[in-house]
């Protein structure tokens, strides 16, 4: 009897195992037409809450259920786990550094840009930052923006410096917020610039790239007709990596610990009065009106270098993702996201906005902020702004340049140029594998 | 004798079809191969690939092995693996074995102290990382070099400096883990017979005399298998370094499983990372291999 027991058991639950594999075939949620439209984004919690707001409205207008994940930390490395087992979400709006990677692994549609419904009132040099290296459409931009540099407005008064427009002076500033205790407390805990360079997802080089054109150097150089050639060893970028180096090694004006710091635990160190100065987008201005105060920091343009002031300027996209069965509610979505309506919504996000700048031409940023450094925003991003170029994947040159960056930061050579030389040449290799050399 | 109580105990008989306790085995065993052995042969299988779900793997033999292996980045990265394992092994190995005869016997306090001890080992690693990621604030206002100027020391960078940085996971490591192995030296040092210390002291013998001639010698079984669990955790290394540092700074901390995860996850090259962890899997099973046959042979002298 209790053999029988025991055998029943073990036949009954070996049974159950094998229902419970056969009901479960994976990559289903994507060919069913009938579930809702799976949409992820790069957002924090707070940034959430707005795309909630703005996939409501959609869902009400269209009645298309939107099926929504925020996604902040590793988002790249959750859409590649998702490609691995082929099932993708439908839709997905990310940075725009991302598009190389999608467009080379098929993840994402393309777009056919006369066929966007709304796509004439996007401006074109938003639409660029759609474009793949085929100068096809691959993604619909949502949002752009310009990095601006943020200055701890109390602390410079009190040192009793100008507002910096050259790099002289911005590296005086730096000095002096690192040396002149500028807040006031007596000891010397203060830094100049707060720099996000960890190699992950290659910061270190989004960073960096800036102050390297304002140099008068390059990363690549645009050749036209897809073709480039390499800049990274060129005078200008070494004496501009020459000044960065000097920042860092000898007059130790950066936050401590930069080099292994990601955007994330950087963004507290401006906010607890540790760094004065941040070049970063404008993402953050919301957040620290609230943590640092409105009145106690300032956004600034870039201060010039010797070849101008020249920031990076991206923004985010609409992917239509590979393998979706609802290629037509993947559409709706992204020409609702690019409507003035929703673009206004975006940006009137509380405490941050998802749509920086707005795509839209028919969107006036001056009246829908009503807030001058948004005016300095825009103002930055159409006269100084410009994108990393368009090879057909900019994700290993970013990925190269910030190690090699963070290695002359970190171990401080005497001159920089032979490991400028060697990224110079492991660039080029890599610019022939992508069939993009000259 | 043994051998029949040994068999009530587990209450097989010889009656009954061969096949049942089979059938019970085969839920683990389903389990497993869904969730283990398809996945690692399929690991194995893209290893040859260059991986693309979307556009159609192309077969490419053991050419992502061939780039692996002439890999700089790789290479320095194996050896990182290599010092950190051996070091925070060591290091665990030395201070667990202190913490273990400063802490052995049966008073309650002694308990409470061990459970204390040992609290490192239970907390999540991505949160010690977390936490010592603070302590090691590189400035003169961070804790620990506020500790260790009051010596006079500092400030020193830690991990943020390519010099000390790997010592410093080390160090992580070695405060993770030390008392894990204290508490199996621990039940090692119960099984020892106080009859032998005793002796040993009418015998005049000093304490350092004791523990050479009587402890380590009657500790050799657990240290040989905290040396093979500690050489498997060391190669597999990843949680601690990924938060302290992520590789940095100029991949100075830069260990083969952190590799193989930018491999994978920041260069989308799903062939060439398993490739690697290939490679470590194999590393691992040849060192465990030997190390057992080792042991084998030392017992069977």
């Amino acid at each position: 009897m209790r053999r029988r027991t025991a055998t029943t058991i073990a036949t009954l639950s070996v049974a159950a195992l094998l229902a419970g594999c056969g009901s479960s075939t994976p990559a289903a949620s994507n060919k069913d037409p009938n579930k809702p439209l799976e949409v992820w984004t790069r957002s924090t919690e707070a940034t959430a809450k707005v795309y909630e707001k703005i996939f409501k409205s959609f869902t009400e207008k269209t009645g298309v259920q939107v099926d929504y994940k925020p996604i902040f930390n590793d988002f790249d490395k959750q859409v590649q786990q998702r490609a691995a087992s082929k099932d993708l979400p439908d839709v997905v709006v990310t940075d725009t550094g991302s598009l190389g990677n999608f467009v080379k692994q098929g993840w994402t549609t393309e777009v056919k840009r006369e066929d966007v419904a709304g796509g004439a009132d996007v401006v074109d040099r938003a639409w660029n930052n759609g474009k793949g290296a085929d100068g096809k459409f691959y993604a619909i931009p949502f949002s752009t923006q310009a990095m601006v540099t943020l200055i701890r407005k109390d602390w410079r008064e009190k040192l009793g410096k100008p507002i910096p427009t050259t790099w002289e002076e911005l590296d005086d500033l730096a000095k002096a917020f690192t040396r002149n205790d500028p807040d006031g407390n007596g000891q010397n805990d203060t830094y100049g610039m707060l720099v996000p360079g960890t190699t992950d997802r290659g910061y270190l080089a989004w960073w960096a790239s800036s102050y390297i054109w304002q140099g008068g150097g390059d990363i690549l150089e645009d050749e036209g007709d897809g073709k480039f050639a390499v800049g990274i060893d060129s005078p200008e970028s070494t004496k501009a990596v020459e000044r960065l180096r000097k920042l860092f090694c000898e007059d130790k004006v950066m936050q401590p610990g930069s080099l292994t710091l990601g955007t994330n635990d950087a963004h507290p160190l401006f906010e607890s009065g540790k760094s004065g100065i941040y070049l970063t987008g404008p993402y953050m201005i919301g957040r620290f009106d609230k943590s640092v105060g409105k009145d106690k920091y300032e956004v600034v343009a870039s201060p010039r270098g010797p070849a101008g002031a020249t920031v990076l300027g991206e923004g985010e996209n609409i992917y239509q993702m590979a393998g979706s069965a609802k290629t037509a509610d993947q559409r709706k979505l992204a020409e609702y996201l690019i409507t003035a309506e929703a673009q206004q919504a975006g940006m009137k996000g509380d405490p941050q906005p998802v749509v920086r700048l707005p795509v839209n031409k028919n969107v006036d940023v001056n009246a829908t902020y009503d807030d001058p450094r948004w005016a300095t925003v825009a103002g930055v991003y159409s006269s100084e702004a410009r994108p990393f170029p368009s090879v057909p994947n900019f994700a290993p040159f970013r990925q190269k340049t910030s190690e090699t960056l963070n290695s002359i930061f970190a171990k401080c050579p005497a001159d920089s140029s032979a490991e400028l030389k060697t990224l110079a040449e492991a660039l080029k290799k890599e610019l022939d594998n992508q069939k993009a050399s000259q | 004798m043994r051998r029949r109580r040994r068999r009530r105990l587990t209450g097989a008989t010889s009656k009954g079809p061969a096949w049942v306790p089979w059938l019970f085995l085969l839920p683990a065993a389903l389990i497993f191969l869904v969730f283990k052995f398809i996945p690692m042969a399929e690991g194995i299988r893209l290893s040859l690939f260059e991986v693309r779900p979307f556009l159609g793997d192309i077969y490419v033999g053991f050419e992502n092995y061939a780039t692996i292996l002439q890999d700089e980045k790789f290479l320095t990265a194996s050896w990182h693996t290599i010092v950190l394992a051996g070091g925070q092994t060591i290091g665990a190995m030395v201070i667990g074995f202190l913490l273990a005869l400063l802490l052995e016997g049966h008073t309650k306090s002694l308990w409470f102290v061990r459970s204390a001890v040992f609290l490192p080992v239970v907390a999540a690693t991505a949160v010690i990382g977390e936490i010592w990621r603070l302590f090691f604030y590189p400035a003169p206002e961070g804790f620990l070099n506020e500790l260790i100027s009051w010596v006079g020391l500092g400030p020193w960078e830690y991990i943020h400096d390519t010099d000390t940085s790997l010592v410093s996971v080390m160090f992580v490591g070695i405060w993770k883990h030390a008392p894990y192995d204290m508490v199996l030296i621990l039940a090692g040092l119960a099984g020892i017979d106080r009859q032998q210390y005793e002796a040993a002291a009418i015998d005049g013998a000093s304490t350092w005399q004791r523990i050479r001639s009587v402890t380590l010698p009657a500790l050799r079984p657990v240290i040989t298998i905290l040396l093979t669990l500690a050489a498997i955790r060391g190669l597999r290394v990843f949680t601690e370094v990924y938060v302290l540092t992520g590789g940095g700074p100029a991949g100075s901390t830069d260990v083969w499983m952190t590799r193989v995860y930018t491999t994978a996850f920041e260069q989308s090259e799903a062939g060439l990372a398993s490739a690697g962890s290939v490679l470590l899997f194999l590393v691992t099973l040849v060192l465990t291999v030997s190390v057992q046959w080792y042991r084998r042979r030392r017992e069977a002298r």
